[in-house]
């Protein structure tokens, strides 16, 4: 009878504070010392399911028995109010993970507890992403820091740990590359300044020594909306792409190479016909007294003789197996300057030669030289294409810009452009189409040269409509080959 | 009119084509010469020639182009043509390429055995 009257005044209690009950953000519930729920919210119900009528573990847990270990029940025995953590069964079934402040209802003027309040509240998407972010945090493939102002590392990932070993406290120049003092081109310093994000590509020494290449991004930690205090370093290893990008270049210089070598082949091939025609047309004039023949003979001689020469003189610039001589220079100023020499010759031909620069063009590390070759090349190619076109009013044009951290070169002309077979052969052979007025070098060399930049040369071409040369200069190579060349210089020295 | 067979020398090598011109002569024919596959195919036509040697890789129209016409050409379809080829490896392109036509009378590579190409010429069109 005592109980019933408990439970009723509890009831009341509720009633008369239903409101409050209601408005509570959380699941309520009123559990007596047999599992009995005796009141709950409609916070609770919307999330457990129907519980008038049944025990707590039943709409907690959806099990038959009470629970091995019950915290609650503790609170009946000690009457100290508790939080627990819990995994319950929602409603539809589902587990979820819950934090549940159980506190003790005292009997009225007795110290024995009647009653337990539990309130509860659902952790499962916090729990969640806390664990989420963890595993991502140590595991995912990238080395991830934490540094302060002073550029000391706080945390810093599994990931990292492994490959650069116990790092915390220490400055993070100090650990990604041995140094003693912060590094030029620093992109947390900037991070620091600036509240922004950068991104740089570096290297460094592991734990074992082995050389590291990565890039690296650097995002602020703010507190609050002042100060950047921390920076968080995010580097990806790409030691293993610079590699391949390595053998690429080198694979690509090897085929320049062994496509030179067949060139060179069929070049000699010609001038040895050549000789050999100039010799029987001699010996035939001879035995037939015949000045003319021997005159002619005596030419093709001669002829063949100048290519050999211009030939070998153009072969041994062309085979030189070495670095390109790279310094940091306007690309505009390459351009000014091929135009300033092709202007008038340009003119005379009734060709119209412009130049379009972009004063947005940083200075990249060219080898002039090998440059101006390759622009001269192209430019006289366009005026002769010009001269030899059907159509009239034609122009050639030289562009630089930056494409996608690309250095672009461009030169168009609206001549006599190319027909498949001729577009297939321009690099293939050491082909001309100008007789006997070139090697069928000039390309070639172009070529060369770019690929030794690790470039490439783009051709697009129209019979009758014009044709287009690009060269294209990833930055990334450049500055790459740039650094492989400056530490060749020093071993040299 | 002279009763001499009539040889067509198409390529655009000049050294070449004065070289051959000067030994056909030598050897009896008569010759006429072409720098390119378009020119070629013109002088093919008008001239009627017996035998025609013809060069693959030229600018301007390829011999490859060139022996297409010649072939498609009612005029001059059944002139014997003698390839004659700066690499192997242009050979085996043109060979390729040219899957569906008949085969042309000869190959040679450069640079030319004259005294080969010659009997080859007369094994053709005779003396």
């Amino acid at each position: 009878m005592a109980k019933k009257k408990a439970d009723k005044q509890i009831f009341d209690a509720g009633r008369i504070h239903s409101e409050f009950f209601e408005m509570v953000p959380h699941m309520v519930a009123v559990v007596d010392r047999d599992y009995n729920i005796v009141a709950a919210n409609r916070n609770f119900e919307e999330f457990f399911g129907p519980w008038r009528n049944k025990k707590c573990y039943a709409v907690y847990k959806k099990q038959g028995g009470p629970c091995a270990d019950c915290p609650s029940f503790e609170i009946f025995k000690d009457g100290r109010r508790r939080v627990i953590d819990s995994v319950v069964v929602d409603k539809n079934g589902r587990p979820a993970h819950n934090v549940v402040r159980a506190v003790p209802v005292f009997n009225t003027g007795k110290k024995d507890v009647g009653y337990i309040i539990e309130m509860s509240s659902p952790v499962t998407d916090t729990s969640r992403l806390q664990q989420e972010v963890s595993i991502l945090f140590d595991r995912v493939p990238c080395y991830i820091t934490v540094i302060d102002s002073d550029y000391r590392i706080v945390r810093a990932n599994e990931k990292f740990r492994e490959s650069f070993g116990n790092v915390m406290g220490r400055h993070c120049y100090e650990v990604y590359k041995r140094r003693n003092k912060k590094c030029p081109n620093c992109p947390a310093s900037k991070t620091f300044k600036d509240g922004k994000i950068h991104e740089s590509e570096q290297s460094g020494i592991d734990k074992k020594g082995q050389d590291i290449n990565y890039i690296v991004s650097t995002s602020p930690l703010k507190r609050g909306g002042g100060d950047v205090a921390h920076v968080i370093e995010i580097s990806t290893d790409i030691t293993r792409l610079k590699a391949l990008e390595k053998d690429i270049i080198d694979a690509e210089r090897l085929a320049a190479v062994g496509q030179t070598v067949a060139g060179l082949a069929h070049s000699i091939k010609n001038i040895l016909m050549g000789l050999e025609g100039g010799k029987y047309m001699i010996s035939l004039g001879l035995k037939k007294d015949d000045r003319d023949l021997i005159d002619k003979g005596s030419e093709m001689l001669d002829r063949n003789f100048n290519k050999t020469t211009s030939l070998v003189r153009d072969f041994l610039s062309f085979s030189k197996g070495r670095l390109p001589q790279l310094e940091m220079i306007d690309p505009n100023r390459l351009v000014v300057e091929i135009v300033d020499l092709y202007k008038d010759i340009a003119r005379q031909s009734g060709i119209e030669l412009k130049q379009v620069l972009s004063p947005k063009v940083k200075k990249a590390p060219l080898d002039p030289d090998a440059i101006h070759t390759c622009l001269t090349n192209l430019v006289s190619n366009a005026i002769d294409a010009c001269q030899m076109a059907k159509q009239k009013g034609n122009e050639v044009i030289i562009t630089v810009r930056d494409d996608r951290n690309t250095l672009i070169f461009e030169v168009t002309d609206n001549g006599a452009g190319m027909d498949y077979d001729i577009k297939k052969k321009i690099f293939t052979t050491f082909f001309t189409t100008k007789g006997g007025k070139g090697t069928g070098l000039g390309l070639l060399t172009s070529r060369k040269l770019v690929q030794e930049h690790g470039g490439r040369i783009v051709v697009k071409s129209q019979k009758n409509r014009g044709s287009l040369f690009r060269l294209e200069f990833p930055r990334q190579r450049l500055n790459y080959i740039y650094k492989e060349g400056r530490k060749g210089g020093d071993e040299e020295k | 009119m002279s009763n001499k067979k009539k040889i067509l020398i198409v390529e655009d090598e000049p050294d070449l084509v004065e070289t051959l011109g000067v030994f056909f002569r030598e050897s009896g024919y008569e010759t006429i010469a072409a720098y390119d596959g378009h020119e070629g195919f013109i002088k093919a036509e008008k001239d009627e020639p017996d035998l025609i040697t013809l060069d693959i890789s030229m600018p301007g129209e390829s011999g490859v182009k060139m022996y297409r016409n010649l072939i498609n050409s009612g005029k001059t379809k059944n002139i014997p043509v003698i390839i004659i080829t700066a690499a192997p490896s242009e050979l085996k392109g043109f060979i390729k390429r040219m899957k569906s036509f008949p085969d042309p009378a000869g190959y040679f590579e450069k640079p030319v055995d004259r005294e080969e190409l010659l009997t080859k010429v007369k094994d053709l069109i005779g003396a």
